[in-house]
């Protein structure tokens, strides 16, 4: 099993209890035990740093953005705006005006469906994953029923990694216009070879979107090195705040696409009769955004590059290996998938237990984690599951955490059989 | 040091706990003349009910369901509850049942009609996330009933 890069050898140690003392959320009980959070793929805890911006915001210096001629206004755009020049330095995006503020990462998918899928016709085909996130795939539904175009299937291994022969078989006849797909698996924590990916989709003439909202959180993110025409991500699963999401998009894709949504800021003139678009990447963010949110954003870019990628993606891959460790070793426990590269994302299953009851049974020992399907319904499917239990890891878990969970793990095991 | 034993009495009562591990009442009946299916898409779970009528009267029911210990015994237990009684009894209990998850107040103990052994279920009342597991039997109950006249 091999972590994702870079290298653990000369990565920073990251000092865990300095930065649980940055979540005041981390000090509370839940079922008077302390909380042991093992859920931050769905969403993440909040640095103060994140909440005094954005309370900051709201208390010192907030009004209306863009069209204000007051200072209060003029102040917060700024501080908005700003915000682009930090998530196309986080992506490492060519250009501050590719940077698309959306709501979350799903907006952000269902935007380019709606004005990428605009540009395409009845006989070109959308291809993803077989492992996508419901936001990756219902959105392309849509689009198959609105515009007639092909939706194709990548399947993947056993192990839980794209089948890249499959992949590149589904290319060969060139009709592929895009390529969607997850940069991380959000049930199996795989890490997708996103270059590859991207290589081979562009030799057979598409292009490609990555569906970020795992992998932003877990290593440094440069969307040229990748080779994406496309790249989305969330706030809330990165310790910012939740109505906040980015597209990051090429500009000739961006300046091709018509508008998502229509209304205030993203019109050049409006008459009766007619109206002209702003220009990218006001054409796509139509009436008043979520400023605070945005801001929030900033703050949680700021603080997590502060402490950078070497020290959280060697933190995490230790975690990780430390829980696939731990885990192994509860009787009657099968961890799904075992993919080449994978993130702080793991799912599991127990012998004769049901994963509703292993995380109600946790939840009662103070530790929260996720059962279900994950929004993966097709996935689950696929592994001929109906739900796992998933732990997830982040930047302020404790090795410690693993074994509160394991060993808790032995007695719901206990209890049942 | 946490303990799953303390659940026992809150959530998963060792009925429950039996009952899931090896319910009375799972399988099959070969000539039913109802049937029933409830399946909960948020976790997959699933429940399908044979029901043999004799008049008005259950006279057999099964039930074959994969579920959480939950729906499992939640399922079982109904079928003990409503077998031999007849369909306007279960419909009845069904309502008591679902009042006492639900309800706007929890049913108290030694009030009259009691539930019985289905009291086991009274905790879900603080568990909103898994009230659904218990009800899905029961609502595969109301689509087997649903084609009954009167």
């Amino acid at each position: 099993m091999s972590m994702h890069p870079p290298s653990t050898r000369a990565a920073p140690q990251l000092d865990v209890q300095a930065i649980r003392q940055q979540f005041p959320i981390l000090g509370e009980r839940v079922h008077d035990r302390p909380l042991v959070f093992l859920d931050s793929a769905a969403s993440a805890q909040k640095p103060n740093a994140v909440i005094d911006s954005m309370a900051n915001t709201m208390r010192h210096q907030y009004a209306n953005i863009h069209r204000g001629l007051h200072w209060m206004s003029e102040r917060t755009t700024e501080a908005y705006e700003g915000v682009r020049d930090l998530v196309a330095d986080f992506l490492n995006a060519p250009s501050r005006e590719e940077i698309v503020f959306t709501r979350n990462s799903t907006e952000a998918i269902n935007l380019v469906a709606h004005s990428f899928g605009a540009l395409l016709r009845p006989g070109q085909a959308v291809l993803v994953s077989q492992m996508e996130h419901h936001a990756n795939l219902v959105p392309w539904q849509m689009l198959r029923e609105r515009a007639g175009i092909e939706l194709r299937i990548a399947p993947i291994t056993d192990a839980g990694d794209l089948d890249m022969d499959a992949y590149s078989a589904l290319l060969a006849d060139g009709k592929v216009a895009l390529v969607a797909m997850t940069h991380m698996s959000n049930v199996l924590g795989t890490i997708t070879p996103a270059r590859q990916i991207a290589d081979l989709a562009h030799a057979a003439g598409a292009q490609v979107l990555f569906d970020g909202s795992q992998s932003v959180v877990h290593h440094k993110t440069d969307v040229q090195a990748l080779g994406a025409d496309f790249y989305t991500f969330t706030g809330h699963k990165l310790y910012g705040p939740t109505g906040i999401g980015v597209l990051w998009a090429r500009r000739d894709l961006l300046e091709r696409m018509p508008p998502f949504l229509g209304g205030g800021d993203m019109i050049s003139t409006v008459t009766f009769e007619h109206a002209t678009w702003a220009n990218i990447p006001h054409k796509f963010e139509a009436g008043t955004p979520a400023i605070v949110e945005t801001i929030g954003l900033g703050a949680a870019i700021e603080w997590v590059s502060k402490i950078g990628f070497d020290a959280i993606a060697a933190h995490e891959a230790d975690l990780t290996a430390h829980a696939l460790e731990r885990l192994v070793g509860v009787p009657g426990l099968n961890i799904v998938g075992s993919p080449r590269v994978r993130g702080g994302v793991g799912s599991f299953t127990m012998a004769d237990v049901h994963p509703h009851d292993i995380a109600t049974l946790l939840d009662r020992n103070g530790i929260a984690i996720r059962a279900g399907h994950h929004c993966a319904e097709p996935l689950m499917r696929r592994l001929g599951l109906s739900a796992t239990a998933r732990a997830s890891f982040g930047i302020y878990t404790q090795k410690e955490e693993i074994d509160v969970l394991a060993d808790t793990l032995v007695r719901i095991r206990d209890f049942f059989v | 040091m946490t303990t799953i034993t303390a659940e026992r009495d809150a959530l998963y009562d060792r009925l429950i706990v039996e009952r899931a591990r090896a319910p009375l009442y799972a399988g099959r009946l070969d000539e039913p003349d109802l049937q029933g299916d409830g399946r909960n898409p948020l976790c997959g779970d699933k429940t399908h009910l044979d029901i043999a009528l004799n008049g008005h009267h259950i006279r057999d029911i099964r039930h074959q369901t994969r579920g959480c210990a939950i729906c499992t015994a939640a399922a079982d237990l109904m079928v003990e509850h409503v077998r031999g009684g007849t369909v306007a009894q279960a419909v009845e209990m069904s309502e008591r049942f679902r009042a006492m998850l639900v309800g706007p107040s929890p049913v108290v103990e030694g009030q009259s009609a009691p539930l019985g052994a289905l009291e086991v279920f009274a905790p879900l009342r603080s568990h909103k996330a898994r009230i659904r597991c218990a009800e899905l039997p029961w609502i595969a109950l109301k689509e087997a009933f649903s084609h009954v006249d009167g």
